[in-house]
């Protein structure tokens, strides 16, 4: 919301400028900003001097894994992110997560440190360095930044999942009049990062006259490219938006990118619930920055200029998008590369928590104490107030 | 009339029965105990206690320690343990007595010691001792170190020495120090055998250890690593060097003990080559934070003088190392104290897991709830003597990175 602010901002400094100027440079959106706080994960400020030096970079590839339930709902969520250090100097790193417990992940080069709301890692780079950590997060906080919902649901003989694209936002987006030649070249410009799975640099547009606020924001989502398997315990008979192989249905498809953000699986028969295995990674835009009428470039598109220039500030602004969900765990490094791969598991059945014995003893039973001290005393005080003026 | 009076006293007296946010105005002693063998290793002694001091009395002389609504002045209590685990059990009782809220010490007794003060919930702070089984988030969660480690150091020799293709004689002597240390450097070197030349216990104490070296030279080891007291380092030196042996001589930090020096200070040749591993005493930014905190340290009690000349006749001085761990420990502390918000020792050990506070050289020092180790085993770095003075090492990635420290006055 902060973020939109500031880029409603933006765009409103820039507007008086116009009055000055026939023609102005507005900055497109990318790399940055992203539309939401999180993801990255954020708890806590990191200490002061917890940061890389500038001879220190790294890059982070993460594996999240959530567990769901039978309904989909998340019930546990693990982080494996591997920072790898390039360069050599000291590091002093503060990664923010609501962690529950974190230990070195494969062919770490140093042991994760723990405190409340954050892994922390210190040490000597020399050259090049791998950090690892595995590390067990609390699922209520952590499952919104998460970038699909799941709702799984059995009526009878019938079995339907529904797998949604969370990561889409309203956002602030502006409007002007631009060259059209500039436009399909950025636009080409902007295709073929997406496509080489590059993060995006900052350009700019060269806008006549006004510049404002389009009357309706634009609803951006990351294009997600998901692919998984239901499998059941015995073979189904049918199955809709998956493939029936074996006892297993199999389904693949992009949630976002001129697709829909939702789609259902439903499958007939199969003997029971079956164990979910959903890996989601936040991918490129590829329809949404096809030439028309499969042109090899926007140099030859009829659009007029507007539609053009809608088109690049929200495939931009869609790349973004994806680009935050590539970082769930931040890293160190704003310039650093990162990627993330989201898997989502049925998770092991757990046995219900006796929370009712814990609770009653526990912040109720304080409150109970809190309630009846205050009670006290402003029986007290009634008391001698009555008394004073018997 | 006599009712409102008696009305007005009992709203007042309910007034501060909830008077949480009233201030105290006089500052209260809050008890930091120091416990180290002030007659067993009396440089020790002194340098973790004067640590102590200087940073408890810069803290003092800023108006003291302000947790909650009460102002606190730390108050610095020193046992002399003697070296002896015995001895440390009674400080520590005497310390818990006096209502310490953290005992600093130089690790002596800890094994029979941290489950005393566990049960008033009071931290350890280990500020020398570098056993591997001293410290144990898990098992002793309130213990704590800053100091360079056992395991840190020996891992980083064998990434240091393994390289090299040196055959490495693994020498220790037989004090409870020597044997942790040889335990952790077989550890550290055991992926390695074709490295190591010979493993050799070595009598502590002994000032001729002539037939041990022999020994060490027959198995050809071209290098020696001697983990033991400085006795027994200056022993091994002056065996190598009286029959002409060169070998290059690595130790763990008791190899910068003055006691070294002052053994061979006839011989100042002998100590040239010889390379110790320690904690880095300076950090990226620089020697400009620990040349303040030795200037500071310096002016409170004097140059720590190693009772040696250079070859161009200026006195050798101390760099306070360790001084600088304990002063470190009671900085993280205080940031302890003010997470904490209070001056429960179970509250502040707690707390303790929680904070980083700027060290003397520049580093972040800190715990967390999985490492009580607040020097982390990169840190670790190696010097090289020469002219009685040392320098960090130039083909090692972390030590060519670090300025030297002036060590003459």
């Amino acid at each position: 919301m902060r973020r939109a602010l500031a880029a409603a901002a933006l765009v409103a400094a820039a507007a008086p400028a116009a009055a000055l100027a026939d023609t102005q440079q507005v900055l497109l959106p990318g790399p940055t900003p992203y539309p939401t706080a999180s993801p990255p994960l954020t708890t806590v400020t990191p200490p002061v001097g917890a940061t890389l030096t500038f001879r220190v970079h790294a890059s982070s590839n993460q594996r999240v894994t959530a567990g769901v339930d039978s309904a989909g709902r998340v019930v546990s969520v693990r982080a494996l992110q591997n920072l790898h250090l390039t360069g050599t100097g000291d590091y002093l790193i503060v990664v923010p997560a609501p962690v529950l417990d974190v230990q070195a992940g494969p062919g770490s080069q140093s042991q994760p440190g723990q405190r409340r709301g954050q892994i922390l890692w210190a040490g000597f780079a020399a050259k090049r360095k791998l950090l690892s950590a595995d590390a067990t997060l609390r699922p209520g906080p952590v499952a919104a930044s998460l970038p699909l919902r799941l709702r799984a649901a059995r009526d009878g003989d019938r079995y339907t999942l529904t797998l949604a694209n969370a990561t889409e936002v309203s956002q602030v987006a502006f409007q002007g009049t631009a060259a059209k030649p500039e436009l399909t070249s950025l636009l080409d410009q902007t295709r073929r990062q997406s496509l080489a799975h590059e993060r995006l640099t900052p350009v700019y547009v060269t806008i006549s006259g006004l510049v404002s606020q389009r009357p309706q924001k634009a609803r951006i989502a990351a294009p997600l490219l998901v692919t998984g398997e239901l499998r059941f315990p015995q073979a189904p008979t049918s199955a809709t938006g998956g493939v029936v192989d074996g006892s297993s249905v199999r389904f693949s498809f992009v949630l976002g990118d001129d697709q829909p953000l939702a789609r259902r699986v439903e499958v007939i028969g199969g003997g029971g619930e079956p164990r979910l295995r959903v890996e989601v990674t936040p991918t490129a835009v590829v329809r949404g920055l096809r030439p028309p009428g499969g042109a090899a470039s926007w140099r030859s598109s009829g659009l007029p200029a507007a539609a053009l220039l809608r088109r690049l500030i929200d495939t931009r602004m869609e790349l973004v998008r994806s680009d935050q969900y590539q970082g769930f765990l931040a890293n160190p490094d704003s310039l650093g590369l990162n990627t993330t791969s989201y898997v989502y598991e049925t998770a092991a059945a757990r046995r219900a928590a006796p929370v009712a014995a814990e609770s009653s003893g526990g912040s109720n039973g304080t409150l109970v104490l809190l309630v009846a001290i205050g009670g006290a005393i402003v029986a007290a005080a009634a008391g001698l107030v009555a008394w004073a003026h018997s | 009339m006599r009712r409102l009076v008696i009305l007005l006293a009992g709203i007042s007296v309910l007034a501060a029965g909830c008077g949480g946010s009233s201030t105290s105005s006089s500052p209260k002693n809050l008890v930091i105990a120091v416990d180290v063998p002030v007659t067993g290793s009396p440089y020790i002694a002194q340098t973790i206690r004067q640590g102590v001091e200087l940073a408890t009395s810069n803290l003092n002389g800023g108006g003291g320690l302000r947790v909650g609504n009460q102002t606190y002045k730390l108050r610095v209590k020193l046992y002399d343990n003697h070296g002896s685990a015995r001895q440390a059990v009674e400080d520590t009782r005497r310390a818990l007595d006096a209502g310490a809220v953290t005992i600093v010490t130089d690790g002596t007794g800890v094994d029979a010691t941290w489950q005393l003060a566990k049960q008033k919930g009071v931290s350890l702070a280990i500020a020398y001792d570098g056993g591997s089984g001293l410290v144990d988030a898990e098992k002793r969660p309130n213990v704590f170190r800053i100091a360079p480690t056992n395991h840190g150091i020996a891992f980083r020799y064998a990434e240091y020495l393994i390289p090299k293709k040196l055959k490495v004689g693994l020498l220790s002597d037989d004090s409870a120090y020597g044997r942790e240390g040889a335990a952790d450097i077989a550890k550290a070197f055991s992926e390695n055998p074709g490295s190591v030349a010979l493993k050799l216990t070595l009598p502590a104490g002994q000032a001729d250890l002539s037939a041990q070296i022999l020994r060490a030279k027959r198995s050809g080891a071209t290098a020696l690593l001697v983990w033991g007291q400085p006795p027994t380092i200056a022993a091994v030196l002056s065996a190598a060097r009286s029959i002409g042996w060169q070998v290059p001589v690595y130790t763990p930090p008791t190899g910068a003990d003055p006691f070294i020096r002052q053994q061979l200070a006839d011989h100042p040749k002998w100590v040239d080559g010889l390379t110790f591993a320690s904690g880095r005493p300076t950090a990226e930014v620089g020697t400009g934070p620990f040349t303040n905190f030795q200037s500071q340290y310096e002016a409170a009690y004097g140059p720590d003088p190693v009772g040696v000349k250079t070859s161009s006749g200026q006195k050798v001085v101390q760099p306070p190392e360790f001084g600088m761990y304990s002063y470190d420990f009671i900085h993280v502390l205080v940031a302890a104290l003010t997470h904490a918000g209070s001056v429960d020792p179970a509250k502040v050990t707690s707390a303790l897991n929680q904070v980083t506070a700027q060290g003397a050289n520049g580093d972040q020092r800190g715990f967390n709830e999985h490492n009580h180790d607040g020097v982390v085993d990169d840190d670790i770095y190696f010097a090289r003597f020469h002219d009685m003075t040392y320098q960090p090492v130039q083909d090692d990635p972390l030590s060519a990175t670090l300025p030297p420290i002036v060590q003459t006055r």
